[in-house]
């Protein structure tokens, strides 16, 4: 057996005129941890996929043991102990999750065709039971499923085949802090069996934290392998961008800055079963943030504060003061000049396949009509779009171009920017960052600083630390549900302190 | 950054193919197609489906479907000619049967948007039961004729005028308002709607309310061109203008394919093909169905096949069933 | 998120799962035995469930058809126009040659133009409800051609002999029943085409991902459906001994009662397996006909009426708590 479980060499990938992958050489060793990052677009993803069978190459090789190896199909990477959980795949929502797990390879749990429902179940649960892994029951079918159950599906696909190679494509940035932490472990494990891991994240900090090796990509090419624990994220943030990224990231000054007049008054906000009297200020140029871990609630006090929550289950009042209105449902918050930035951008945030101009438009309808006649001017429309594109430089070839066909920063800045177009007074970010690279990270963070010093109020909801600590001028932080602690922004506020309160 | 709309090959394919199938049946014909009486003869035919589609083109740009029109259509026509009759007042067909209308697409809607009741489920249980009452009624009362006072509805005229304002006003609703804006993005993503704060409920129950009040409209059309009632009032109409809504080029799925001008080519277009047939002779039931249905089956295929090379990759097999079967489960 | 509760949840789940239809069905029962009073005992006489029961047996393929079609998304406006083909085909043939014919007949034009029409929803990709439209639209002609042709007209439209009608009649129709009710269970809940089929139903691209292979699943649909569908014929015309047809889509007519069949079934199939809830549903459906004929409710017109209102009142319970997006 060679040191070496995976090695690649000159591999190339085209989509179109896309060169997505160029000239790949990459290694990873046995029972290493090895970290691939890169802007979006940079390729990263797709050379998982080839690896884990997806995709074909266009040329160049692949050798698994030594042995020259190139995948027809995710079945055939499978059958050489390869397997990958991709960003955003899924899972059939209209199938059981047991059944999600060994889908289209069920043979092994028939006998003459028919299928042994109990024997699949019980082998799923013990797969998540030897990584140790949450367990969402297993005969309820997925689609009503939260996005971390539904990860834990895939994680528990992928190690189905028990792999000698895994990989995970994005897998953090869907989990909340401590089933992270149940991941951390999986892969130290992992690494302690003597198997290797491909990771991709974004989250600079948590890729040195856990990875021995980091390979940057920018533009298809591998730029360079760092070894984890002699660099600094400066260090990669500069090799992905291929020059020092300018300006800062998060806010540079450490302490609370804001008017004394207040914007959002929130009074025992409670939604059944999910919150419980939930009451905070939210003054004008103020950036509130909000952290917890899973089951904490503060994805539903951005729901509840924008008025989406059941109206059955939910009771308090949520005051905007600038108009002196009471948000009852989100119609009322759309028409106070309030804006919502939802976790789940491509379902819940995006018409995904309409193009950029309705997107950008569709908050904006009932302002730009008149109000006579209910005409709306579509140049109005246009401009308002093309406006938005220009200021946000949205990396498009027009207004008219479908949201699908654009990278996931770029999705995000249209996300944001909808709200931005418009007088808003308050403004609820519901993981701004989720999903897109440096680059547009640090642009969304300016975009924030801006909106700031325009005086807008912002809830900054979030499930990384370090952007909350980086961001806020006071930190709420949630537990059960409930309010545990209030903290002022300061230079020896840490994220262990943060921590202790949350769990 | 200012772009000039790329004009897709999915949406010129409804213009194509009106316009093939009319040179196609005026060649046929011998230019027989293109005489003033038959090209009037086709707007007199399309009028009922484009009236009906203009309602149940805000219903698929949901996303959803209604089925019910043809027998809302009936419903409401029976009721109001009855009305008219027992009354001796001929004008208060109108204004019943266009209420008659109104009320059962408040009554779908409400079912759909309210007590999510799929769209599909919802039309075809309409489908049985509204015809078998409009049967039951018309076994009662038998058929009727439209009363002296109201031949006014008979009119070319009048047809024509009022014909004329639908498509405005419908078109401008559609087009230019909040209504056609926000049903387009609720077929786009129902949920992304919702959390931008439209009330997405009021919306699905407009969109029935406005379907069936052109139903209602189509009452009177259908009156006006039969001078009466009819066992055969709206027969299938539904799926006549079902067909001419998706042979425009509207996907099932609606959103931003749903465009009003498609309503009317793919109406026009399925006329053409009806009465181009009979022009060339081939009126005979047996033989024009057949070569309709075989008409149809390859101009879908040609407009598929287009919109899939012109770069629309969303042409996604999905019914309107499946659609609400995968959400519920 | 709880670790160690999955297989608790599982089992407790079970043992809910059998409370339901056991209540549902003595609901049903119940309701039989006090409607079976108050119309005086007209109601359950053994003659009387004869008759339900006979007449709900061939919709239930046709049904079953259904789940499989709308399993993998497809809806067939074209059934009934492929059902009355394949009727007269079985009839034509089964005067020939006896009930060996009316078998082959049936399954063999039922299954053909299945098969036909999903290489036509999988390789045109058409939208298959509008493609099922124009399908309709031209196997009425050919039933409408073969009706009024000189030569065809008497073979199809004769009646079919009575001897050779057994398939249609109990206790053959119940005997064929159960056998495909097992089959179709376990081809549907417990093999892999059956999941497979469910999975590019719920989500094809993630199906493909998977390692499915989503035209050969397609097809293996077709043949299941164009199995069920010949047998449906088969059954039909062996209950009915005749079938007619008139053009202008009025085939569609046929596959109502089916598709409210299917629909019943679907709403209820949270609690019952949806291929065990076919069955119990038709009988449900032909019972209330039934009834409403003891009831002396016209036909055709008001007990139309009643099923379209049964159908609502059936979804608006289903739906009762369904959060979500609904289309």
């Amino acid at each position: 057996m060679s040191e070496n479980i995976l090695e690649i060499r000159g591999l190339n990938k085209y989509f179109g005129p896309t060169h997505a992958n160029v000239d790949v050489d990459f290694t990873l060793k046995r029972g290493e941890v090895h970290g691939l990052i890169g802007e979006n677009g940079s390729g990263k993803s797709t050379l998982l996929s080839q690896i884990a069978g997806l995709y074909g190459s266009d040329s160049g090789e692949m050798k698994v043991n030594g042995q020259p190896y190139k995948p027809h199909s995710p079945l055939d990477a499978y059958d050489h102990k390869i397997a990958m959980v991709m960003q955003e795949l899924g899972v059939v929502g209209s199938l059981p999750a047991g059944i999600n797990v060994f889908l289209g390879r069920m043979n092994r749990f028939s006998k003459a065709g028919i299928l042994n429902k109990k024997a699949l179940y019980k082998e799923v649960a013990d797969i998540l039971e030897k990584w140790d892994l949450s367990a969402p029951p297993l005969n309820r079918n997925t689609d009503g499923m939260s996005i971390e159950s539904r990860k834990m599906i895939e994680l528990a696909r992928a190690l189905s085949v028990d792999p000698e190679i895994l990989l995970l494509d994005e897998v953090t940035q869907s989990l909340s802090l401590n089933n992270r932490e149940r991941l951390y472990k999986l892969i130290e494990k992992f690494k302690s069996m003597g198997r290797s891991i491909i990771v991709i994240t974004h989250d600079i900090e948590e890729m040195i934290e856990i990875t021995d090796n980091v390979t940057v990509l920018r533009d298809g090419a591998v730029v360079g392998t760092v070894i984890s624990s002699e660099t600094t994220p400066d260090e990669i943030r500069n090799m992905m961008v291929g020059r020092e990224v300018e300006g800062g990231y998060y806010r540079d000054d450490y302490a609370p800055d804001f008017s004394d007049k207040v914007e959002l008054e929130v009074r025992n906000l409670t939604v059944a079963g999910e919150i419980e009297n939930v009451s905070f200020d939210v003054h004008e140029g103020e950036i509130l943030g909000f952290c917890g871990l899973s089951d904490s609630g503060i994805h539903t006090v951005g729901q509840a504060v924008y008025g989406l929550t059941d109206k059955k289950l939910t009771s308090g009042t949520v005051h905007l003061m600038h108009n002196d209105t009471y948000v009852n449902n989100a119609t009322t918050a759309l028409r106070n000049n309030v804006g919502y930035v939802p976790k789940d951008r491509d379902n819940e945030a995006l018409m995904i396949a309409a193009n950029i101009r309705d997107n950008f438009g569709l908050p904006s309808v009932h302002v730009i009509r008149n109000k006579g006649t209910g005409f709306i001017h579509p140049g109005k429309v246009k401009k308002l779009s093309n406006d938005m594109v220009d200021k946000l430089s949205v990396k498009t070839t027009g207004i008219y171009q479908t949201m699908d066909s654009l990278s996931g920063g770029n999705k995000q800045k249209v996300n944001l920017g909808r709200w931005l177009a418009k007088d808003i007074k308050l403004l609820i970010l519901d993981c701004p960052t989720r999903g897109v690279d440096v680059g547009v990270k640090a642009y969304i963070y300016s975009i924030m600083k801006e909106a700031k010093k325009d005086n807008i109020a912002m809830i900054l909801i979030s499930d990384e630390l370090t952007e909350v600590l980086g961001m806020s001028d006071r930190i709420i932080v949630m537990k059960d549900g409930k309010v545990s602690g209030e903290m002022d922004r300061s230079e020896d506020l840490t994220e262990q302190k943060v921590i202790g309160v949350m769990i | 950054m200012m772009q000039k709309r790329k004009v897709k090959a999915a949406d010129i394919i409804p213009f194509a193919a009106f316009i093939i199938l009319l040179i196609f049946f005026a060649a046929a014909s011998k230019g027989k197609m293109l005489s003033a009486y038959n090209l009037k003869l086709l707007i007199e035919e399309s009028i009922q489906t484009i009236v009906v589609g203009c309602g149940v083109l805000f219903v698929v740009a949901q996303g959803s479907i209604d089925l019910t029109v043809g027998v809302n259509l009936a419903l409401s026509g029976v009721i109001g000619m009855h009305v008219a009759t027992m009354t001796g007042v001929g004008w208060l067909a109108i204004p019943v049967s266009i209420i008659c209308g109104t009320l059962v697409g408040l009554l779908n809607g409400f079912l759909v948007a309210k007590c999510k009741v799929p769209s599909f489920t919802l039309s075809i249980a309409m489908l049985i039961g509204v015809r078998g009452i409009v049967n039951f009624i018309q076994t009662k009362i038998g058929i009727e004729y439209v009363p002296d006072d109201l031949r006014f509805i008979t009119t070319a005229g009048f047809r024509f005028t009022l014909f004329a304002i639908i498509l405005v006003a419908f078109c401008y609703i559609f087009e230019f308002t909040r209504i056609g804006r926000y049903s387009q993005a609720i077929g786009e993503n129902e949920t992304t709607t919702r959390f931008i704060g439209i009330p997405v409920t009021k919306y699905k129950m407009l969109a029935f309310v406005i379907s069936g009040f052109l139903a209602g409209v189509g009452a009177i059309f259908s009156m006006g061109s039969v001078g009466g009632t009819s066992m055969q009032m709206g027969v299938f109409l539904e799926m006549r203008t079902a067909m001419a809504v998706f042979f425009g080029g509207i996907l099932v799925t609606g959103g931003s394919s749903a465009k009003f001008y498609k309503v009317i080519l793919g109406s026009l277009s399925i006329t053409v093909i009806t009465t181009g047939l009979s022009l060339i002779g081939l009126s005979d039931s047996q033989y024009s169905e057949s070569i309709e249905g075989i008409l149809l089956l390859i101009i879908l295929f040609v407009t598929i096949v287009a919109s899939r090379t012109g770069g629309r990759k969303k042409i996604v097999e999905k019914t309107p069933h499946t659609k609400e079967a995968g959400a519920q489960s | 998120m709880q670790t160690d509760l999955t297989k608790n949840v599982s089992m407790d789940e079970n043992r809910r799962a059998w409370v339901f239809p056991l209540v549902f069905i003595i609901v049903i029962v119940a309701a039989f035995v006090i409607f079976n009073a108050v119309a005086g005992g007209k109601f359950l006489t053994l003659l009387n469930i004869k008759n339900i029961i006979s007449h709900a047996v061939y919709p239930i393929f046709i049904a079953w058809g259904f789940c499989f079609l709308f399993a993998c998304g497809y809806t067939d406006m074209s059934i009934g126009g492929v059902i009355v083909l394949g009727s007269f085909a079985a009839c034509a043939l089964g005067n020939q040659i006896g009930v060996g014919g009316v078998v082959i007949g049936g399954m063999l034009v039922g299954f053909v133009l299945m098969f036909v029409n999903f290489l036509i929803f999988t390789y045109t990709k058409i939208p298959s409800w509008i493609a099922g439209i124009s399908l309709a639209l031209i196997y009425e002609a050919i039933a409408f051609a073969l009706k009024t042709g000189k030569n065809t007209s008497s073979v199809v439209t004769s009646a079919l002999n009575s001897d050779y009608r057994i398939l249609g009649q109990l206790p053959w129709s119940l005997v064929i029943l159960a056998v495909g009710l097992v089959l179709v269970y376990l081809l549907y809940n417990r093999t892999n085409i059956g999941y497979n089929i469910r999975s590019i139903g719920g989500n094809k691209k993630v199906s493909q991902a998977m390692g499915i292979d989503v035209n050969k699943t397609l097809l293996a649909v077709g043949v299941i459906c164009g199995l069920l569908i010949g047998l449906a014929c088969v059954m039909q015309e062996s209950y009915a001994g005749q079938t007619s047809v008139k053009t202008g889509l009025t085939s569609i007519n046929m596959i109502f009662q089916p598709l409210a069949i299917y629909l019943l079934a679907e709403i209820l199939q949270k609690h019952i397996n949806i291929i065990i809830g076919v069955p119990i549903c038709s009988v449900i459906l032909y019972s209330v006909f039934n009834m409403l004929t003891i009831m002396k409710v016209p036909s055709g017109t008001l007990q139309e009426a009643f099923l379209g209102a049964f159908i609502i009142i059936f979804a608006l319970i289903g739906q009762h708590s369904v959060k979500g997006v609904v289309k």
